[in-house]
């Protein structure tokens, strides 16, 4: 979705990394904390993944779908919004935002088959549509939202770094593994991920950089954060996301 | 899953999530859309007055219908004074969320194009016309701008407030596009009246140019008095575009032969353009114009930025001043609706006493003299609902347009099975108009009653569409004098084909 980014919804919503990593009142009484918070989005950003590979839809659509569940959680707790259940029907949702409607049924079918002995994910089609619409509303009705993918393609042949598309391309899928899009400009994020393309490539880049006029001190701390968090994802066990899930209500 | 606490706000602005409803006093249903009434209401803290069009949630198997989304996120990124103005949304405490009604609250608006030019005895001057479609062309460059399409552009959703301010409205139809036109897009939509030829020609990758089409009819329709296109359906349509503008060949429409429908549709003999010639009574630079914008071929239609530079804007008399234009009295298709009806009772009592008495029967009936409006109702037709009980005399001869002794029959029986004129989708939504969307595109007022345009120039088009947007119905295509002012007795009958076109 081109149009103008700074005067988007988007762009007015960008928010601090603080209020990002808002635990609600309710969520600390289940002994949730900031860690287990971001351990339950980044699981449930995998479960959005994987289901979106069954239904058959765009990246852009994952992309959404993740940031809108991903804003939802900083206006709602995961013990009112349960997250097993959110995260589907923001696909639900997503799907429908972005032109690629995928039917109710069918969605439940899926999450059926994917989580075939779990009966804490079982959920029928009138608790999606329901939660439909409290996402809705948990989003103000704001439903545009800009992605990294638009720009990463015109600055990749603008750089010249073409060769280096599908490698960026994973880094920028990577960053919806984090909170990276409630808080930084997406050209800034699909930026950052150039810059570590590059610096892996050991291709020299400083001057097509300068060039930009971006203030490369953001563009390299959001690269440091991404890298960060490469650091802390093999810290990111099954015990630790299935302790941090275990909090939740069933 | 956890029960949730109330989530209503009453509060002023919540900083999250939406109000009630409540917040709100509903003065009087001006419209019936698809969705649901439009409402006319009064915020009850700041004494504004709003328009509330309601999203029906019930009966939707796949939640919030994906129509109400394409608007809201459109209108969401739309922020311009051409561009109807969605200030929040609010949902109804009655039932739970998911029953429950949702509600779009917009500034209010007095009128639309189609009601405004409607008005018995209302003239539009020339710097008015040029107000009015300066404003249409720079909202909608802005709309293009932004890469969405409008696809309904038609008078009934263009909104006019006293200010003289004109605003786009009802994107239940429109889309975004990238610039990239790989995706391919539905081409039914756009009112049959002001849909463009390669629509109609089956063209599932377009743009802009679709909506600079209907512009273009637009404008001739202010100029000319009349909609200059009013096919009854799709064949026909787009012959009278041939008609007008001459046929397409690979030289004047590169490509044309490509599109799918051409060869079905492709006219038995070669055409001339005859625009100078039918419009020759129409200013030097208002005919340049138009002829820009009813060009065939949508790559060499102008676009609105252009038409906004074209000579006849800079050229005496300039456009006025929105805020010099008069103040008419506020109509809304729903309330002038109510008082045709009145105004038909007394018809009816009058026809009545007029089969009593054949001989009177071949005069011109007096009430035919009042003015169109009257007669929208009777052939309108979805009316047939209110008529049932009037049905004996609505039958009558004596109904015709001026006294007439040919025209189709009064009463549900008027219509012709399968509706001959409904085209191919006659099944489509009726009359959209104003916030409300049908989910499908209407195919236009109702052609007129007799073939080849022939109808009393007079003759009535509806009521103002205003806010409401009609129900959709089978009728409005064979209604003779249907369309326009939609019956909001006909009840949203085709919401179960939402889902129907879109891809």
């Amino acid at each position: 979705m081109a149009a103008n980014f700074w005067t988007s919804s988007h762009y007015k919503q960008l928010l601090d990394p603080e209020e990002v990593d808002v635990v609600f009142p309710v969520d600390k009484e289940r002994g949730i904390t900031v860690e287990d918070a971001k351990l339950i989005k980044f699981y449930m950003t995998n479960y959005i993944v994987k289901l979106a590979q069954y239904v058959k839809v765009r990246q852009r659509v994952v992309a959404t779908a993740i940031t809108y569940m991903r804003r939802v959680f900083t206006r709602r707790s995961m013990t009112d919004y349960n997250p097993r259940l959110v995260a589907p029907t923001c696909l639900y949702l997503a799907a429908k935002a972005e032109e690629s409607t995928v039917q109710a049924r069918l969605l439940v079918f899926y999450i059926k088959k994917i989580q075939n002995t779990e009966e804490k994910y079982k959920y029928e089609i009138k608790e999606i549509l329901e939660m439909e619409m409290k996402i809705l509303e948990a989003l103000n009705y704001y439903l545009v939202v800009y992605h990294p993918y638009r720009a990463l393609s015109q600055l990749l042949q603008d750089a010249g770094m073409s060769d280096s598309t599908q490698q960026t391309w994973g880094l920028v899928n990577d960053t919806y593994k984090m909170d990276l899009i409630l808080v930084h400009p997406p050209h800034l994020i699909a930026l950052a991920c150039i810059y570590i393309a590059s610096v892996q490539k050991e291709k020299e880049n400083t001057a097509w950089f300068e060039e930009l006029r971006v203030d490369m001190n953001v563009v390299k701390n959001i690269a440091m954060e991404i890298l960060d968090f490469y650091d802390s994802h093999k810290l990111m066990t099954d015990d630790r996301i299935n302790a941090a899930m275990n909090k939740l209500p069933g | 899953m956890a029960a949730t606490n109330n989530m209503l706000n009453f509060e002023e602005r919540p900083s999250w999530g939406s109000r009630s409803v409540e917040c709100f006093e509903k003065l009087e249903q001006i419209g019936e859309g698809t969705y649901g009434q439009v409402y006319m209401a009064k915020e009850k803290r700041t004494g504004e007055i709003v328009a509330l069009k309601k999203i029906r949630m019930d009966n939707e198997k796949e939640g919030f219908p994906i129509t109400a989304i394409r608007e809201i996120r459109i209108l969401k990124k739309l922020q311009h004074e051409n561009v109807i103005k969605l200030k929040e949304i609010v949902t109804s405490p009655e039932n739970n969320k998911y029953k429950g009604s949702i509600y779009m609250v917009f500034e209010y608006m007095d009128h639309d194009l189609t009601g405004l030019a409607d008005r018995p005895g209302l003239r539009f001057t020339v710097p008015q016309i040029k107000c009015y479609m300066k404003q249409l062309l720079t909202g909608l460059h802005y709309c293009h701008v932004n890469q969405v399409l409008h696809r309904d552009i038609k008078g009934s959703n263009l909104l006019i407030d006293n200010e003289g301010n004109l605003k786009l409205a009802d994107f239940g139809l429109a889309r975004s596009f990238s610039n990239d036109i790989n995706a391919n897009l539905t081409n039914r939509v756009i009112t049959l009246w002001y849909r463009p030829p390669e629509l109609l020609l089956g063209a599932t990758k377009y743009g802009p140019a679709v909506d600079m089409w209907s512009v273009g009819c637009i404008f001739a329709e202010l100029l000319y008095g009349k909609p200059i296109l009013p096919g009854k359906n799709e064949p026909e349509q787009l012959n009278k575009i041939f008609e007008l503008c001459g046929t397409p060949d690979e030289l004047t429409w590169p490509g044309v032969s490509k599109i799918p429908w051409y060869n079905k549709f492709k006219p038995a003999r070669p055409m001339k353009k005859r625009i100078r010639d039918l419009f020759r009574h129409f200013d030097r630079h208002a005919l340049d114009l138009l002829e820009k914008m009813l060009v065939l071929d949508p790559a060499q239609r102008i676009p609105a930025k252009d038409a906004l530079d074209a000579e006849y804007f800079w050229n005496d008399p300039l456009p006025c001043d929105p805020k010099s234009l008069p103040k008419y009295e506020s109509s809304h298709e729903f309330q002038t609706k109510k008082k045709r009806q009145q105004q038909r009772q007394n018809e009816e009592i009058a026809k009545r006493q007029k089969l009593q008495h054949p001989q009177q029967h071949a005069r011109l009936p007096p009430i035919q003299q009042t003015g169109g409006q009257s007669h929208a109702q009777h052939w309108n037709g979805p009316g047939h609902q209110m008529n049932n009980s009037q049905m004996a005399v609505t039958g009558a001869p004596s109904h015709h347009q001026y006294g007439k002794p040919r025209g189709p029959p009064a009463g549900p029986s008027r219509y012709p099975p399968g509706g001959a004129a409904g085209g191919y989708y006659q099944d489509r939504g009726g009359q959209s108009s104003g916030y409300s969307s049908a989910p499908y595109p209407s195919q236009g007022r109702g052609p007129p009653p007799y073939p080849g345009n022939t109808a009393p120039s007079n003759g009535p088009r509806g009521a103002a569409g205003g806010y409401g947007g009609a129900p959709p119905n089978n009728y409005s295509q064979s209604g003779q004098y249907g369309g326009r002012g939609p019956n909001p007795m006909g009840g949203g009958g085709n919401r179960n084909q939402q889902y129907g076109w879109q891809q």
